[in-house]
């Protein structure tokens, strides 16, 4: 049963072709991850699916139904939820603040602050509630991107490199709460560039190429297929 | 609604100052009275304002637009049409609420982003004053003489003076609690990431386009209601002073001085500046015309070099020293 397809997707800015007749789909509970080189598309897709970005050709749809239109905050009622690649601060506000909007989306405001200070806990963030988020370490703002998601009680999420400039020990704790949310039924969609964090996280995985999809499959037929290589790990392979 | 709000609305210290304030008229001589009265107007808009432009952080020159339909609307059907003052003033409401909403709409659909906001916003004031000036039902440039005000309350009269700074102040106190209300509620939170990110708001769940119109809407009507019983006070409705882009300059000011976006922060610009310009102008205004304006002006740039964010975050960090030592 499929919960997120992305049929034949095609997304043009002027001349260029940032995505080319993409499609692929995920089932529910699944983590896929989706890799490519840096301008593959991968932000794009994200930006699709998350309503941000209207295609140029193609249909997107969740739970069974089309998305297409309908704008990001409507996909977060309906539990589509997205993280940002670049960590999307407010400069006013502190994490507990922000958490508490994103936690508003379910729940009245007595329980939304509740519920945002146990979601802070849950990733890790205990104790650092009333800090701005502009002041966090850059492992604490991504952690607090994945709190902002918890909080919204989706059924599935994209994280847009959620580890990207973590060290491998840094990545421990987000990745504990990627695996207990998947555990608990959220279906996942990460975009990565931390390689062994996402063949040990993702169930299969999308490769793009140029706004192509090259190749899918589950990891160990990733590493192995020609065209891939080629494309993405070239000298990663050889290093 | 967070506990904070409950917990202002059952505060001591604020019937207490209230209290305190509400026996202003039998200290003050009538001149200071009039200023603090005058003060108590800005204190009502400024707050009116500081939802929008503080909280939301949409910078809208719109305001007088609003001021100005809730005094001259509201004072050309009493006195053309013979409407009691209370349905003008709803009527005047009920317009500015609309206008508001239009104008946000607008700014949504058309992700008109900050500074193309600001040109749009001060370009519905200026034609509100166009249009005033130019239609004879609206008073025309020369403006509208009111009634005298005998103290009629269901004619919408106060008795001036002391009656009428009660009502003012009254005003205020609302506007200031609608502010602490917001900012304890939803949209409290919601208006604060618009303010800083509308597509991070977006995307944690937040429906820009309705809470930015819910945030005008809400605005303009405080706004025109303040405009209505400003016009009454004044006694002649002044299409100069009262839609004139002019006093939506003075609201950014005393807001902005005061601490954007805090519940009260932009009541603390106006306490402070509406008194100080109106001395300076009684003391200096016959001495040497224009130099109050100049002094004026020193004080407020002095005061956001020093504190950008305003001065209540500068008051509240003394506080907390204070309390700490």
């Amino acid at each position: 049963m499929t919960f997120l397809t992305v049929d034949n997707v095609t997304k043009r800015f002027g001349g260029l072709v940032a995505l080319n007749a993409i499609g692929f789909s995920v089932a529910q509970g699944e983590i896929v991850g989706i890799i490519g080189p840096n301008g593959a598309g991968k932000t794009t897709l994200f930006g699709v699916i998350s309503g941000f970005i209207t295609p140029s050709e193609g249909e997107v749809s969740y739970d069974g139904h089309s998305i297409l239109g309908i704008s990001p905050d409507r996909l977060v009622w309906r539990g589509l939820m997205r993280s940002f690649q670049i960590v999307q601060s407010f400069a006013d506000m502190t994490a507990l603040d922000v958490v508490t909007t994103a936690a508003l989306t379910r729940r009245p405001m007595r329980e939304a602050i509740d519920y945002a200070a146990a979601a802070l806990l849950r990733v890790g963030l205990g104790g650092k509630e009333l800090k701005m988020p502009l002041t966090l370490s850059l492992q604490d703002k991504k952690l607090l991107e994945l709190a902002k998601c918890i909080a919204t009680d989706p059924r599935c999420i994209l994280l847009d490199e959620v580890m990207a400039g973590l060290t491998m020990s840094e990545t421990a704790a987000p990745i504990a709460v990627i695996q207990e949310l998947n555990r608990q039924g959220v279906t996942i969609v990460m975009v990565e560039h931390v390689m062994p964090v996402i063949m040990r996280l993702a169930t299969r995985i999308v490769v793009i190429n140029f706004g192509e999809k090259i190749a899918e499959g589950t990891p160990e037929e990733i590493l192995k297929d020609q065209r891939v290589i080629d494309a993405y790990f070239g000298d990663h392979i050889d290093a | 609604m967070k506990q904070e709000f409950y917990d202002t609305l059952s505060s001591p210290i604020l019937w207490g100052v209230l209290l305190l304030a509400a026996l202003l008229p039998f200290a003050l001589s009538s001149y200071y009275l009039h200023i603090v009265t005058l003060a108590l107007v800005y204190v009502a808009l400024a707050s009116s304002w500081n939802i929008v432009g503080g909280m939301a952080g949409q910078v809208s020159l719109a305001h007088s637009l609003f001021i100005g339909i809730g005094a001259m609307l509201s004072s050309a059907l009493l006195l053309k049409l013979g409407i009691n003052m209370w349905l003008g003033l709803v009527i005047s409401a009920v317009i500015s609420g609309v206008l508001g909403a239009m104008i946000a709409w607008i700014d949504f659909r058309f992700q008109l982003g900050h500074l193309s906001f600001v040109l749009i916003t001060l370009a519905f004031a200026e034609m509100g004053a166009i249009v005033v000036e130019g239609w004879e039902f609206l008073g025309g440039a020369s403006g509208m003489l009111l009634p005298k005000d005998t103290g009629d309350f269901l004619a919408f009269q106060f008795g001036g003076g002391s009656g009428s700074f009660w009502v003012m102040l009254t005003l205020a106190a609302v506007c200031v609690l609608v502010n602490v209300a917001i900012l304890n509620a939803p949209l409290g939170f919601y208006l604060r990431t618009i303010r800083d990110n509308e597509k991070a708001a977006q995307a944690i769940g937040v429906n820009v386009l309705r809470y930015k119109i819910t945030a005008m809407v809400i605005s303009a009507v405080l706004a025109s209601v303040v405009g209505t019983a400003y016009v009454r006070y004044l006694t002649f409705a002044d299409p100069y002073l009262l839609i004139s882009p002019v006093i939506t300059i003075e609201i950014v000011l005393f807001a902005t001085v005061g601490g954007l976006g805090r519940a009260y922060g932009p009541a603390l610009g106006a306490l402070l500046l509406v008194p100080l310009g109106e001395v300076l102008r009684g003391k200096l205004g016959s001495a040497l015309p224009g130099l109050h304006y100049f002094i004026y002006g020193v004080v407020v740039i002095a005061v956001i070099l020093a504190t950008p964010r305003g001065l209540l975050p500068l008051f509240e960090r003394q506080w907390e020293r204070w309390r700490r030592s």
